[in-house]
């Protein structure tokens, strides 16, 4: 953790930009009356910028600890508000993501390992490492391309389901519809648009919170989503491509991992003793095999989170999402140094709960673990 | 033991060499046989190869120069008339109807134009060229806002065909500003040979300046390449050497090093990238410090050196003591006492910017100063030889450390390198700016390689940790170990050779895996400028007009997943030969 914010600070130290001149901007120039100094100065007084290196550091490290993430130039706001309110929509790209990606690499893994050297089991190995090669950004809008057009550029929804233009929304979180009974009362923050109708201090999760809309909000709406399940429709239906986009790179890897861990329990010796005891293949596979072979996968669950989170810098600026990924991509083009030290450091963090969770979870899983 | 005396340990280690080479021949044929029953793994290679082809001889498929100049200021005709955004095969890329727009303001001299093709480059000289071309029929003439001419204005010449002729009526119309003359020309010449009658370009289509998509992507393999192999190679230097110092040393320097990598696991690769790359962004040319770069060579040859000196020439009471340290210090501590004074002197000068090197005369005196202490360290690490041995017979050692096979030959490399440094350092003292300039332009897609060089080391390093962590337990490393040899030795000769398996597989991988970050770095635009003929970029290009115009993103995508799943195709296959289950 130290290490990580020896590392934000130190990215913040090379680069090039002087966070104070962006903030005063034309203005750098002018000399306050009253001290003597230009208002540069006084800027960089007041970030603490001409203090000796290990000192600003300090400072860093103290202001972190007290909550003070220091302040965005290009959003004029707290940075800690603005990976605030990121933050949950990349989390919720993520989580869906690996909730996609699982079920399919999982189960594609066992059927790999079971039906080992079969035609099955070529295709899907390609198709693992096809997952893995695919870059995301062009996955995402071929997805688009498939799901969200109608099919004179390609669109396949139209013919199948007689859907127009489409029949997954091609960008945002929640249908345009939604914002328009009373555009002024939507409180809508510069990064995010976070729905007026959604209870505040919500979790930020479009899929949890939709349900928590009381119906006096609701009332309000297009008539199209008055219900909490319609709200959760729509959430779900805009945040399934980009999941699924992510998902797919993780099931890629994960598949593999899976079907090389059950191909090596399928030698273990209680596997042939569940065997020889006469019971059945299927249960032999899925029970004493499986359960066995899902304890290493646990083990990847932590990277993959941060694969998703690093992947949805991609799709979050194709989907259009306000998420860490596209403030942080934002905040690198105007060289806003403190929201990258924040995107940094947040998406550590979460990396490192992950991994903290997932050895948790190791030790309450895999009794073995536990004695050691 | 003298020279002469080796001679019996010479021809044994000719003989052992020539055995490996036997053995490694008859590795390889195994290797292949395993590597040829895999369907997937030959057509890894299969991709990877055939992109590899097309990287070199793009010059020869593409149809033109992916950067050629659009608009030609030099030429008062604009010739607009190349299909701007067309779908691939479209009725618009037929190119024996071209529509070009003439200026007739600014024309005054002549009143004559020539029916041009496309810009095209020479696949001999790779020089820009231009066909003219041979108008058959004059189609259409429009004004600038769409309404027709009267076609008898313009004419063809009667000797020329490539020539157009304007009437005077026309240019001294001023309510004219640009006409949009439309003809059928004979398409023959401009053919690219393999292609069919009536599509010139438009394979992939072309993008929003008209430019061809086909072209572009095929340059784009050159760049895309360059990129993986550049940044694989690198990283796995890096975390070559980081990794088996780690793995062989172990205790603090591998906790200290492991930590390290820790960081740079618990932050999206990307994202990392991302930063990396805004901060190398007011970064013009990739220099390097004088001083460092002499010091780095310099320190690394000393501190290898000290330990083959103890290896071959220190009396055996010495060596044992040194072999018995288990500390790392003892072995760095000589040139690490000399490096730092060096180190401090050079930072404790009394110039302004604490790494510029000025050329001040206190630079002058300064640099002498390094290379006294220079000198000094090199006398300290080289005591054992100028204690042990005379200089009477030097024609004669110089012809011996020249021959290749005498072990003693490093130290002569190592000394010649010393004082090939200390050279230049003094040659270059003088310089302005006493740098060394690596990479003069040091563009944006330098950075994206440097970037993910910064953040691809740490994979390697653990990889080649636990390598050297299995290796180091083995018999041999042991038996190397207990005859004396040094670690360097050690690392060298018996545990890197032993490791290198994982480390060819994840090569092959890395290289695919660069290609796909390289492309997603361009892709949120921190990568190739726009317009550039790289994959990513091109599909970022593409975007504006994403998803009417499909093509734009379709096949610069494709190019990235096969060439990526090329590689990671061929890895996998890798890994199954070099796998010890499959070598039975």
């Amino acid at each position: 953790m130290i290490g990580v914010t020896v590392f934000t600070f130190g990215i913040s130290q090379i680069i090039p930009a002087d966070p104070a001149a962006i903030l005063c901007g034309e203005r750098c120039g002018l000399v306050d009356p009253t001290t003597g100094m230009t208002l540069l100065e006084l800027q960089r007084e007041r970030l603490g910028l001409n203090k000796p290196i290990i000192e600003q550091f300090a400072i860093y490290l103290q202001n972190l600890l007290e909550g003070d993430w220091g302040e965005s130039t290009a959003y004029h706001r707290p940075t800690s508000e603005v990976v605030k309110d990121a933050a949950p929509i990349t989390l919720e790209m993520s989580f869906f993501a690996l909730f996609i990606g699982y079920p399919i690499g999982i189960t594609l893994g066992i059927l790999s390992a079971v039906w080992q050297d079969s035609v099955f089991d070529h295709i899907s190995r390609f198709m693992a490492i096809a997952f893995v090669s695919l870059p995301i950004f062009w996955l995402a809008m071929m997805l688009q391309l498939l799901f969200s057009t109608g099919p004179d550029v390609g669109g396949i929804c139209d013919p199948l389901f007689g859907t127009q233009g489409g029949c997954l929304p091609i960008y945002g979180r929640h249908d345009v519809a939604l914002t328009f009974p009373d555009y002024t009362s939507i409180t809508c923050s510069e990064i995010s648009c976070y729905p007026w109708y959604y209870p505040s201090g919500g979790t930020g999760f479009h899929l949890v919170d939709s349900w928590f809309v009381t119906d006096d909000a609701l009332s309000t709406l297009h008539p199209d989503y008055s219900t909490n399940r319609a709200l959760f429709n729509d959430s779900l239906s805009h945040l399934f491509l980009p999941s699924f986009t992510l998902g797919i790179a993780s099931a890629g890897s994960l598949l593999r991992y899976m079907r090389a861990s059950l191909l090596e329990v399928l030698n273990e010796d209680y596997v042939r003793t569940a065997r020889a005891k006469g019971v059945s293949e299927r249960r032999v596979i899925l029970v004493h095999a499986c359960r066995n072979a899902l304890v290493p996968i646990l083990t990847i669950l932590g990277f993959s989170i941060g694969g998703a989170i690093g992947g949805a810098v991609l799709t979050e600026s194709i989907f259009s999402f306000n998420g860490m990924g596209r403030v942080a991509v934002q905040a690198i083009t105007v060289l806003d140094f403190s929201v990258i030290m924040g995107v940094t450091l947040i998406t550590a963090v979460i990396f490192l709960i992950a991994n903290l969770i997932v050895d948790i979870l190791y030790a309450v899983i895999d009794p073995r673990v536990r004695l050691e | 033991m003298s020279w002469k005396e080796g001679e019996e340990d010479r021809e044994e280690s000719l003989r052992r060499i020539n055995e490996r080479l036997s053995q490694i021949r008859i590795d390889a044929s195994r290797s292949w046989k395993v590597f040829r029953r895999s369907i997937l793994a030959i057509t890894g290679l299969a991709m990877v190869v055939s992109v590899t082809l097309i990287s070199i001889f793009a010059d020869d498929i593409a149809v033109e120069h992916p950067s050629r100049d659009l608009l030609d200021t030099r030429d008062t005709w604009v010739n607009d008339y190349e299909p701007k955004r067309v779908a691939p095969f479209s009725e618009e890329c037929d190119w024996h109807k071209q529509t070009i727009s003439l200026t007739t303001l600014r024309r005054w001299d002549a009143n004559w134009t020539t029916a041009l093709s496309h810009e095209k480059v020479n696949p001999d000289d790779r020089t820009f060229y231009r066909d003219t071309l041979e108008v058959i029929e004059l189609v259409s003439l429009e004004d600038n806002l769409g309404y027709d001419i009267d076609l008898s204005l313009v004419s063809v010449d009667e000797d020329n065909s490539s020539l157009i002729w304007i009437s005077d009526q026309l240019i001294s119309n001023t309510s004219y500003t640009t006409i949009r003359l439309t003809y059928v020309f004979n398409n023959e010449e401009m053919h690219h040979s393999w292609l069919p009658d009536g599509y010139d370009v438009c394979i992939f289509g072309t993008n929003t300046e008209g430019q061809d998509l086909f072209s572009k992507v095929l340059y784009g393999s050159r760049v895309s390449l360059k990129i993986g192999f550049t940044v694989a190679s690198l990283t796995v230097i890096i975390g070559t050497v980081v990794g088996s110092v780690s793995g062989y040393y172990g205790g603090r320097v591998d906790e200290v090093m492991m930590r390290v990598t820790d960081v740079f696991f618990a932050v999206p690769g990307l994202i990392l990238a991302m930063a990396f790359v805004a901060a190398l962004q007011a970064v013009e040319s990739f220099t390097m410090p004088l001083w460092l770069a002499i010091l780095v060579p310099t320190s690394f040859l000393a501190i290898s050196a000290r330990s083959l000196v103890a290896d071959s020439i220190l009396p055996s009471s010495e060596k044992k003591s040194l072999a018995s340290s288990d500390s790392i210090y003892s072995y760095f501590k000589q040139p690490v006492i000399v490096l730092s004074v060096i180190m401090f002197l050079i930072l404790a000068g009394p110039w302004e910017g604490l790494f510029e090197v000025t050329d001040s005369w206190l630079w002058r005196v300064l640099s002498s100063l390094i290379i006294i202490f220079l000198v000094v360290g090199l006398v300290i690490a080289d005591r054992a030889i100028l204690d042990k041995s005379s200089f009477d017979d030097y024609l004669g050692r110089a012809r011996s450390a020249l021959d290749w096979r005498n072990p003693y030959r490093y130290l002569t490399l190592r000394t010649l390198a010393i004082f090939l440094s200390v050279a230049i350092l003094h040659r270059l003292s003088g310089d302005t700016d006493g740098e060394i300039t690596l990479i003069q332009d040091f563009d944006r897609l330098w950075k994206v390689q440097v970037a993910l060089v910064f953040t691809g080391w740490p994979g390697y390093a653990r990889l080649i940790r636990g390598q050297v962590l299995y290796v180091k337990e083995m018999a041999f490393v042991e038996a190397a170990r207990s005859v004396g040899a040094p670690p360097g030795r050690i690392m060298f000769r018996h545990i890197l050779p032993n490791a290198w398996a994982p480390l060819l597989v994840a090569f092959t991988l890395d290289i695919g895996g660069t290609i796909l970050s390289a492309s997603g770095l361009s892709f949120i635009g921190l990568g190739a400028e726009p317009y550039a003929a790289e994959w990513g970029r091109l599909v970022s290009d593409g975007r504006t007009y994403f998803p009417q115009d499909w093509w734009l993103i379709l096949f610069p995508g494709l190019a990235i997943a096969f060439t990526t799943l090329g590689f990671n195709l061929l890895g996998d296959g890798i890994r199954d030969v070099v796998d010890p289950k499959n070598r039975s």
